[in-house]
């Protein structure tokens, strides 16, 4: 087994084992932190890929995300802490089928296909970033256009959704408002 | 056929079921949304091993990557949102006392 297969699996086998314990644990901040470290050992994984600027991003990306997550865990949830022991699950047995279904099948097109031949040596870093800013802004600058104004919409729509709505002010208070004004 | 891409693939297989599986067990929307990012971190997995070991000289691979990493982005703005005016009006973002969202 080569290096690269060996770091590969190990933080595959981290990102599977924090994923898992993302609905294992009570805690929900633990959740959050769980999820954060199985996210980041997929952008490690795409280090040991030689793929980068896209693990660095990753990292990155998940770090501030499973943060904010983490506060809106504590923000919302009933228990956080999971000092009460709720649980907070339903429908288990038809979730882990689904599961256990979708990764089965999902495995048995890894392992059947043919993916025919295999590039051994990738790019080096420089080369990726520079030809991913290319295609960037040459042939898929539409589809990098439509992902902007995609996020910029949703910013607005959910900021829009998170503001309270107003009360109108009633007449009565209004009219004893200007009663004092004038005094 | 590489190990690597194997094990990547795999990979992705088990990070998909652990996720659809805590999209569909959970009863809180902050936990489903967990579920739905580990889904799609499953996805990512495997477009950036298809990308190394069978096109890493297509760069529209990457950009397919960054795709799905901005609708993660899009996932969470819009979840919180919704777990916001959520929270407002009922005081919980349990989905199991949400069957007035159903259209």
């Amino acid at each position: 087994m080569s290096l690269q297969a060996f770091f590969v699996a190990v933080f595959g086998l981290a990102a599977i084992g924090f994923g898992v314990a993302v609905f294992r644990t009570a805690s929900m901040v633990r959740s959050a932190l769980a999820l954060l470290f199985s996210q980041a050992a997929i952008g490690c994984m795409f280090l040991a890929m030689q793929s980068e600027f896209l693990g660095v991003l990753q990292i990155m990306m998940m770090a501030t995300e499973m943060s904010i997550m983490a506060i809106f865990m504590v923000m919302f949830m009933m228990d956080p802490g999971g000092l009460g022991g709720m649980d907070m699950s339903h429908q288990k047995r038809f979730s882990i089928g689904a599961g256990v279904i979708a990764a089965g099948a999902a495995f048995a097109v890894a392992l059947m296909s043919d993916w025919g031949p295999v590039t051994a040596e990738a790019p080096d870093a420089a080369m990726q970033t520079r030809e991913l800013g290319i295609e960037m802004l040459g042939r898929s600058m539409l589809i990098f256009e439509t992902a902007a104004v995609t996020i910029l919409t949703a910013m607005i729509a959910a900021t829009a959704v998170a503001i309270p709505v107003r009360e109108p002010a009633r007449n009565d208070d209004k009219n004893e408002n200007d009663k004092e004004a004038s005094r | 056929m590489t190990p690597v891409l194997i094990v990547a693939l795999l990979t992705g297989a088990i990070l998909f079921g652990v996720g659809l599986y805590g999209a569909l067990s959970q009863t809180n929307l902050v936990m489903i949304m967990m579920g739905v990012e580990l889904i799609l971190a499953g996805a990512l997995v495997n477009l950036v091993a298809f990308w190394r070991f069978l096109h890493p000289e297509n760069y529209a691979g990457q950009m397919f990557v960054l795709v799905v990493m901005t609708v993660m982005a899009v996932e969470m703005a819009v979840g919180f949102g919704i777990a916001i005016a959520r929270f407002r009006a009922k005081g919980s973002v349990e989905m199991e006392e949400a069957g007035d969202l159903k259209g």
